[in-house]
């Protein structure tokens, strides 16, 4: 009996049809996700709904006067009928935004105080590094690779020419 | 050994390595590409202007990309299963060493015709000579014939270590207990490098590998040198 009356009232179009009736028991709560929503993509062109819902009176004459011939309505009318149908344009919901310069800037940021913890970090907690780091230890190295023939294929004494003792250009 | 801020492999030192080498290079020229191909998609995507991007149904593309990936697949395996199975070849190696893991040192024990083994630490930084590289240096090499077929059997006494030189292409675990063999050839004459490849404990990284090919003449007089020594 309830289920009927509830029935008659959705085929009023009084509640939204997504209502579930549970036969005998009443109407489930319905919630905001489960009726049709407005939204602007671009992948997606045609919304569910239209953007206003409850129309202004000019707004409602002008629809009316859109049941007529097209032609008669002058530019403004046209504007604002499609601003009753669609929140934004094509071109306001492709444009960008200026984000990207904050981001980047922040970047920098973080980029430029890491520098610094590593400066302080090289200055203040590590060590000093084994002599075999030295210049002279270092040449005495290199000096030593060349004389070994290390990696003469492709590697680094290929690059080395031993006739006129300087690298190959 | 390698250079620094050295981004590729050393140059070879065995066949199997220079095997490794070309495959290396077939392998990372298929991962480029198609990591160029995925990146040019994904720009291509976010830089349309088109607004219908959402296509359901297509055969034909599903076709091209479950059979283009299998054939790419094939062409990495094959060379990399020939390569495999060119490891394991019969060989007839003229000289068997086994080189036994102990934390924190190798020992190397030529065992063929007389017993001659030795241990090889790492010469620590303070006791350097001028020229040596750090961290890389053994007091004792492990010497062998150059362009001879060598057997190494690799083992440890405590806990897991790895015999790795990757100018040869070696790596192979030492297990205790347990005896891996591995084989190579080395095509030149020369000092070559590597480091343990498994986490042993502190001095993990402190105990390096030398293998030193010299020709047969030389590898004698070293033997018969080392004999008279111990």
């Amino acid at each position: 009996m309830l289920a009927t009356r509830a029935l008659r009232l959705v085929g009023k179009r009084a509640i939204s049809t997504s209502v579930c009736v549970r036969g005998g028991h009443g109407v489930a709560k319905v919630e905001d996700y489960t009726l049709p929503a407005y939204f602007d993509r671009r992948e997606n062109p045609l919304p569910e709904i239209r953007y206003v819902q409850t129309l202004s009176p000019e707004q409602a004459s002008l629809k009316e006067k859109e049941k007529g011939s097209w032609a008669a309505l002058s530019n403004e009318e046209k504007i604002a009928l499609y601003r009753i149908s669609f929140k934004e344009s094509f071109a306001e919901m492709t444009q960008g935004s200026a984000e990207w310069k904050s981001i980047v800037a922040g970047m920098f940021f973080l980029v430029g105080f890491t520098g610094l913890i590593v400066l302080w970090q090289r200055k203040y907690v590590y060590g000093p590094v084994p002599h075999t780091f030295e210049a002279e230890y270092k040449e005495k190295e290199l000096q030593r690779v060349l004389d070994m023939r290390m990696n003469p294929v492709e590697g680094f004494a290929s690059k080395w020419d031993y006739e006129n003792k300087q690298w190959k250009k | 050994m390698a250079h620094p801020s050295q981004l590729g492999f050393q140059d070879a030192a065995s066949p199997v390595m220079e095997e490794l080498l070309h495959f290396h290079d077939h392998a990372l020229m298929v991962v480029l590409l198609i990591s160029a191909f995925v990146l040019y998609i994904i720009v291509a995507m976010i830089s349309t202007k088109l607004t219908n991007k959402y296509v359901l149904d297509s055969q034909e593309i599903e076709i091209i990309w479950t059979v283009l990936p299998a054939v790419i697949l094939i062409l990495i395996a094959l060379p990399s299963l020939r390569i495999l199975y060119l490891m394991d070849e019969i060989n007839s190696p003229l000289l068997t060493i086994k080189a036994v893991g102990h934390q924190w040192y190798w020992s190397y024990e030529y065992t063929d015709y007389e017993d001659l083994g030795f241990d090889s630490y790492m010469i620590p930084t303070q006791d350097l000579l001028p020229g040596q590289f750090r961290l890389l240096e053994a007091d004792h090499r492990m010497v062998i014939p150059v362009e001879a077929p060598i057997r190494v059997l690799v083992s440890a006494d405590d806990v897991l270590h790895s015999w790795a030189v990757p100018s040869l292409g070696i790596k192979m675990d030492a297990v205790p207990g347990r005896l891996n063999q591995t084989a190579f050839i080395a095509t030149r004459p020369g000092i070559f490098y590597g480091q343990c490849s498994e986490i042993c404990g502190a001095n993990h990284s402190f105990m390096p590998i030398v293998v030193e090919a010299v020709p047969l003449e030389h590898f004698e007089n070293w033997s018969s040198r080392m004999l008279e020594d111990a």
